[in-house]
């Protein structure tokens, strides 16, 4: 266990550190200065860019850039989206309210989701079956910002039921409300996938012999299945689940868009609009660490769960 | 010292006998054949077929159907809304809008409101004594196209939507399309070297591929596009860099199963070479899953690209993507829906269609239903 441990850090390790590297040189690569405000005489860019360390070779660059974030937590400086203001200091502020939608999304899904899953596999090849399919495969095609139109048009817009964009200045009621249609608009899709995965599994294991096995004991079916069907069908859950969450993530840029969230994702649009390089990179290394960190945690918690990964069986 | 068998000294035993079965009775049913009868029943399956071929289609032939190009620009027709030839008659898509807070005096004015433009006053009242009016027009007639057709409207620019929208399905679908099937060509021929010869190459090959399965998809494509600049190459770049792994392991996983078979061990007995056995021996057997695959990926293309298109890595301008005009449209939904219902209705239908295909694929292709191979 240890060994595999030590594994998954390294691996996760070379990823963002790969990333990292990859991030700098690309930004640095661009053509053109950061400062390319024609108003500048040539004499200050060059002093700002000394001072940016921008006038030494690229690899003396990267080792700043490196002990600039390892030491001094310096992720660089927003240039044009809020000029000035250190990127750590932006992201953090926008963090929590990003963190905020997606995670709520995500546990509004976990319930419904099961509970549709649940109902689908009891209810095999009935009508409810077949509603919830259907509903599921809406639910997985249609991409999340046409949900958030449709949800913005019709019940923000037409039926004024929720407010069309994010109210920052309401009170903790009305910014909850301000966001209810984004997290609705990005449940759906992990709702229909968590339905579609906990169906197929339960369906498998209610055919089971252990199944077959307890009903014979004489449990009556609702407990069999709630006791020995449901516990072995939602444990692979763990498989789709998390890594849900840094796929919401990346939905959730377009979304915080749409709904004027002052979010991560909404910076990042911006930061690569205006060509404020730094703040992307910084927002990029964020939504990396996100997933990274994700697919960490997946790694692990299924050596946990599956001993089989982790002597690194054939998982073909 | 070799031994010389003469040809003469072997004789054909049966040579005299005559053989009954001969001919087959019934006829051969290959494997895509198999396939086929069994996506024919499935209804779901055929019907998204035959929605995608539509779509295709239009996004081939679609622009030939209006006179307008896809970046006509004009500014006496911007934001028309949509009218389209039989169904104005039941007052569905007939080109109307209602226009709200003019002046009640403008009505007469034929400049202002030519005849015949006006249908029907929604509300009367006043504001600082002066009359004012919501009035409900036929905007043709109102802006002076009184005899065109925009049957989805036109967006900001005065630019023709169906034009425009089909288009774009075309640069999407392209994107999508080459996109999966590089992935594909990718993936196969790495996958099947890394299953095929095992031990060290399959460690190292897969090391590789974890590696790159780290990076998030999101963050690549935005590096990759900020660093080759936006349009369709990069686009697609982006979109393969990462993509092809996953059928790097389907095909990885297929290949250890089948490579020790023994009609493989029979052939190589024979002395095929290596490559042969890798792409006429085995990999036809790992064909179903990828085509399934295939069919699975395309719509998350699809989505990628129009994901790209939001967070303003898209396609230039004047170029339409399905993406493109769905970001452009959302900044105006709440004015004018209909320049978001269309394109939003499109890309659903098209990513309901592929899902529903390849979920039909792959029980067609499914070897569990094959009998025991």
């Amino acid at each position: 266990m240890k060994q595999y441990f030590l594994k998954r850090v390294l691996a996760a390790c070379v990823a963002l550190f790969l990333i990292l590297t990859l991030a700098f040189m690309v930004v640095r690569l661009m053509p053109g200065s950061v400062y390319d405000d024609p108003n500048l005489p040539p004499a200050a860019v060059a002093m700002l860019e000394q001072k940016a360390h921008l006038d030494k070779p690229l690899l003396t660059q990267y080792g700043y850039f490196l002990k600039g974030i390892i030491t001094e937590n310096d992720w660089g400086t927003s240039v044009k989206v809020e000029p000035g203001i250190p990127a750590f200091e932006i992201l953090k502020r926008q963090i929590p309210i990003s963190l905020f939608v997606n995670l709520m999304s995500l546990l509004i899904a976990l319930p419904i989701g099961i509970l549709a899953g649940t109902a689908a596999a009891i209810k095999k090849n009935t009508m409810i079956d077949h509603a919830i399919s259907f509903l599921v495969i809406l639910g997985i095609s249609i991409p999340s910002f046409v949900f958030a139109s449709l949800l913005q048009y019709f019940c923000g817009f037409k039926w004024e039921w929720f407010p069309i964009l994010y109210e920052p200045s309401a009170d903790m009621a009305g910014q909850l409300h301000s966001l209810m249609l984004p997290i609705i608009a990005l449940s759906l899709s992990p709702i229909a996938t968590i339905t579609r995965y906990l169906r197929g599994e339960l369906i498998e294991v209610l055919d089971s012999e252990y199944m077959t096995l307890a009903c014979t004991k004489g449990l009556p079916h609702y407990k069999a299945t709630t006791r020995h069907a449901f516990r072995n069908a939602s444990l692979p859950l763990i498989h789709v689940v998390i890594p849900m969450f840094a796929n919401v993530l990346g939905g959730s840029m377009v979304i915080e868009r749409m709904f004027s969230i002052p979010g991560v994702g909404g910076t990042m649009i911006k930061s690569i609009n205006q060509t404020d390089y730094s703040l992307t990179v910084a927002t990029l290394i964020f939504y990396a660490l996100i997933s990274v960190l994700t697919a960490f945690v997946v790694d692990i918690l299924l050596g946990i769960v599956d001993p089989r990964v982790r002597f690194g069986g054939e998982n073909a | 010292m070799s031994e010389q068998i003469k040809r003469e000294d072997f004789v054909f035993l049966d040579a005299d006998r005559t053989l009954f079965d001969e001919t087959f009775s019934g006829k051969p049913i290959g494997f895509f054949k198999d396939a086929l009868l069994r996506l024919k029943k499935n209804k779901a399956s055929i019907v998204a077929f035959v929605i995608i071929v539509l779509i295709a289609f239009f996004a081939v032939a679609g622009p030939v159907f209006t006179p307008y190009g896809y970046n006509d620009q004009d500014v006496n027709r911007v934001n028309m809304p949509p009218k389209i030839p039989v169904l104005e008659t039941f007052g569905i898509a007939d080109g109307t809008r209602i226009i709200y807070n003019s002046r009640k005096e403008n009505l007469n004015n034929p400049e202002k409101f030519p005849e015949g433009s006006v249908l029907e006053i929604v509300r009367e009242y006043e504001i600082k004594n002066t009359p004012m009016v919501d009035v409900k027009v036929d905007y043709y007639i109102y802006s002076g196209h009184p005899d065109d057709y925009f049957i989805m409207g036109t967006d900001y620019l005065g630019r023709d939507l169906w034009t425009r929208l089909w288009r774009g399905a075309r640069v999407s679908l392209l994107i999508a399309v080459i996109s999966v099937m590089m992935n594909i060509c990718i993936g196969v021929v790495y996958g099947a070297i890394a299953g095929y010869y095992g031990g060290r190459v399959d460690i190292i090959m897969m090391r590789i591929t974890e590696i790159i399965g780290a990076f998030p998809q999101v963050i690549v494509a935005t590096l990759l596009i900020l660093f080759m600049g936006t349009g369709i190459r990069a686009i697609i770049f982006a979109l393969i860099i990462r993509g092809w792994i996953g059928t790097a392991k389907l095909v990885r996983g297929q290949f250890l199963r089948f490579k020790g078979r023994e009609y493989v061990l029979a052939a190589r007995v024979m002395g095929v070479k290596d490559k042969k056995l890798i792409f006429r021996h085995i990999l036809p057997n790992s064909i179903g899953p990828v085509i399934t695959r295939a069919m699975v990926e395309v719509p998350g293309a699809i989505f990628a690209e129009s994901f790209l298109a939001f967070i303003g890595l898209g396609l230039q301008a004047p170029e339409p993507s399905i993406g493109v005009l769905l970001s452009d449209a959302q900044k105006v939904l709440n004015s004018y829906p209909y320049q978001t219902f269309f394109p939003a209705v499109l890309i659903s239908v098209l990513m309901i269609s592929f899902n529903l295909f390849g979920n039909g694929l792959r029980d067609a292709f499914n070897p569990t239903m094959r009998g025991s191979d």
